[in-house]
């Protein structure tokens, strides 16, 4: 099923592009009107059929689905409560999403009596790599299968696309990734909760730092020219800027497009750079490190960043040549407290591998819910005071306690990784970082 | 009046770079261009096979060892889909545009499909080759040893090309067969076959492109297709079935992805259409494509 709807997805971009393309090359009309029908395809299969997997004592079949969600919402604990996992199974994202669902899978396994005595049961639907695929599974996970909780969200602009239905049918949202800043600021609402970070947090958490212990100057700011590589970079001009620093330039390769990034590091030498401020993720993080070091600006010109930059599976494409990066998040999986070994090491024992931040952030997003219903006794007739008893817990993660803010944005430190042998190691905290609400 | 030595010596690299970026599209682009101006097929499957050459890489030569290995399996890989693809596309030669994208497009998405359940959604990144590896002092600046090494074969691959469509007469014969295929058929050559050679050969360097590319850019999905629209502007730009249109606009998309970007890059997203929209404007045909009667 999975494969099936990763071909209409992979493709979609490409069909449009070939489709104008085409339409240059031969035959206008004909690739035109291929291109729209197979979007429309990739659309309808995006959408997905939900798989529901019950956890617990919960058994009921997706059949059941839109009674045991009415008598949910109708309060009733011991009934099982519908939790949508809305992550990407398909697309340029999916190893993303395999990280997302493990954490959040592994927090339901590790805690079988949580959640204020409810049973969860757990529809996944794929959000897909698009805004617009994003938003739909949003809309099958509230309309049709009804349920109470949505967790995931990998892409901002889908996050930013689903923001109304979730506050207006009252159904609260925890996201487990996606970082615009808007999400916690100028869109936020009561229903919508954030376990991740901001795009702003990861890089104002770096500026300080930057300017203190690589250079005072000269420091040359590179990332995506989309509304997160935007979002980072400002992050880290507000905080540089603010201890005195001076930026000697900034560039923007166009997203999805940049196969090369030469030029653009022909740019970073020329202006005669002393440090790097990059964020890149996916593809675009394994190209530009490898191609980093080919140029020779490896050695030259110290690289650090966003933690997405070396985070997840990009890190064993980059090679060698992601040795030495430094880069700011909130997890790095050797971070040295109870909580965390105790987390890395049932990880670890499920999945044969160490966790990555996605895995986290979707681990407590599981925990938040589990924290409310427990105020609640698991009781979530009210959703107003649900949202409210989630709002005021505190988060015993792994990356270390947190709290959230007034938008449901969290309150938390970041931490200074290094590259070394292949594997992000911790090196200091770096700082809290709280956004203005 | 600029200094132009002294405008190139600051530049070497990108335009060293734009060169190898040229010499690799070029690879994909010949057989696009010639499969059209030949077949009057639009072959869409080429990006696919570009990118089953890079997995021929992560196979066989992950860490540069059995690179020629690589080489040599992806474009018998190669060879055999473009006579695959020469075979399916003949019973509807002469239904148009439409039918021939539908099933060079499925056969894409097949290709791409195929890869995506062997080696999965990753990023890979083979190396170069270790002989190839370090970086080389060229005009006075540090280039990457491999990417010279790619500019050489390119050049190998343009210069054999030219010499054996121009000065040989297998490559006359193809040519006859691009300017009048009933002809050729009338003389008792088996235009079926010279078909099936063209699109073998063309699809075989789109495999070898893509193994070479490997190091360079990654293997990963979605690569195909950005490939493929890169290869479909050279071909724009250049004009249908030219040998020397498919290396001008290749060397041409290769230093505007550079020199251009580097120069103008808060124009870099629209540098590559701008450029095509500009040919289009000013030769309809392409830079080397004979003037057609009517659009296809």
């Amino acid at each position: 099923m999975a494969d099936d709807t990763t071909a209409g997805l992979h493709r979609r971009g490409f069909l449009q592009r070939a489709g104008l393309l085409g339409a240059a090359a031969a035959s206008p009309a004909l690739l035109a009107a291929c291109s729209g029908s197979a979007v429309d395809e990739g659309g309808d299969s995006a959408a997905g059929s939900p798989s529901a997997s019950a956890s617990g004592a919960a058994s009921a079949s997706e059949e059941e689905g839109p009674s045991a969600s009415e008598s949910a919402s109708a309060s009733g604990s011991g009934e099982a409560l519908r939790v949508g996992l809305l992550i990407p199974t398909s697309g340029v994202y999916t190893l993303l999403g395999e990280s997302m669902r493990s954490g959040f899978q592994l927090y339901l396994d590790t805690n079988p009596d949580a959640f204020g005595g409810r049973s969860i049961e757990t529809i996944e639907v794929d959000e897909g790599e698009t805004p617009d695929t994003g938003v739909r599974g949003a809309q099958r996970l509230v309309t049709e299968e009804e349920v109470a909780v949505v967790i995931g969200i990998v892409n901002s602009a889908a996050a930013l696309g689903a923001r109304d239905l979730f506050d207006e049918s009252q159904i609260p949202l925890i996201i487990a990734n996606a970082g615009a800043n808007d999400i916690t600021g100028a869109a936020a609402s009561p229903y919508i909760f954030r376990v991740s970070f901001s795009n702003r947090q990861p890089n104002f958490a770096l500026g300080q730092y930057m300017y203190d212990e690589i250079s005072p100057e000269g420091v040359f700011l590179i990332a995506p020219d989309y509304a997160a590589g935007t979002e980072q970079m400002a992050g880290f001009r507000e905080a540089y800027e603010a201890a005195g620093g001076t930026i000697v330039g900034q560039t923007a390769p166009p997203f999805a497009q940049t196969q090369d990034y030469q030029p653009f590091l022909a740019e970073i030498q020329n202006a005669g750079a002393q440090a790097v401020h990059a964020f890149f993720s996916g593809g675009e993080a394994v190209t530009f490190v490898q191609q980093y070091t080919q140029f020779g600006l490896g050695g030259t010109i110290p690289l650090l960043g966003s933690g997405f930059l070396t985070e997840g599976a990009v890190l064993q494409g980059q090679g060698a040549a992601a040795n030495g990066i430094r880069t700011s998040l909130h997890y790095v999986s050797d971070l040295d407290n109870p909580r965390n070994a105790e987390f890395v090491e049932a990880y670890q024992s499920a999945y044969d591998a160490l966790p990555d931040v996605f895995a986290v952030q979707a681990y407590d997003a599981a925990q938040l819910l589990d924290l409310g219903l427990a105020e609640t006794e698991g009781d979530t007739s009210d959703m107003a005071t649900f949202v409210e008893a989630m709002a005021s817990v505190e988060i015993d993660s792994p990356r270390g306690a947190f709290r959230l803010d007034a938008n449901r944005n969290p309150v938390q430190t970041f931490y200074l990784r290094e590259v070394v042998d292949g594997a992000n190691t911790y090196v200091q905290d770096l700082i809290e970082v709280e956004d203005a609400v | 009046m600029p200094d132009v030595g002294a405008f190139l010596s600051d530049n070497a690299v990108t335009i060293l770079n734009g060169l190898a970026r040229g010499l690799v599209l070029f690879m994909i682009a010949i057989g696009l261009s010639l499969i059209f101006g030949l077949a009057d097929v639009l072959n869409l499957a080429h990006g696919a096979v570009f990118l089953l050459g890079g997995y021929a890489a992560v196979q066989l030569a992950p860490d540069g060892n059995g690179f020629l290995v690589a080489l040599a399996v992806a474009a018998l890989v190669g060879l055999v889909l473009g006579g695959g693809m020469a075979a399916a596309v003949r019973p509807i030669a002469g239904r148009g545009h439409l039918d021939q994208a539908l099933l060079t497009l499925g056969a894409s998405y097949v290709l791409a499909e195929l890869a995506s359940l062997v080696w999965g959604d990753n990023y890979y990144s083979p190396l170069a080759p270790a002989a190839l590896g370090g970086a080389t002092q060229v005009l006075g600046v540090s280039f990457p040893t491999y990417r010279l090494a790619v500019i050489a074969v390119g050049l190998l691959i343009a210069v054999g090309a030219y010499l054996l469509f121009e000065r040989t007469q297998l490559g006359a014969l193809v040519q006859a067969t691009v300017a009048d295929r009933g002809m050729v058929s009338a003389l008792g050559v088996n235009t079926s076959l010279v078909l099936a050679g063209v699109f073998g050969v063309g699809t075989a360097l789109a495999a070898v492109g893509g193994v070479l590319a490997a190091p360079v850019l990654g293997v990963r999905p979605g690569i195909d297709s950005q490939v493929l629209l890169l290869a479909l502007i050279v071909v724009v730009i250049g004009g249908l079935g030219s040998i020397r249109g498919a290396l001008i606009g290749a060397l041409l998309i290769g230093q505007v992805e550079s020199l251009g970007v580097f120069l103008l890059p808060e124009l870099s997203a629209f540098l590559l259409f701008g450029a095509m929209a500009l040919v289009l404007l000013l030769r309809p045909e392409g830079l080397f494509g004979a003037p057609r009667e009517a659009a296809g």
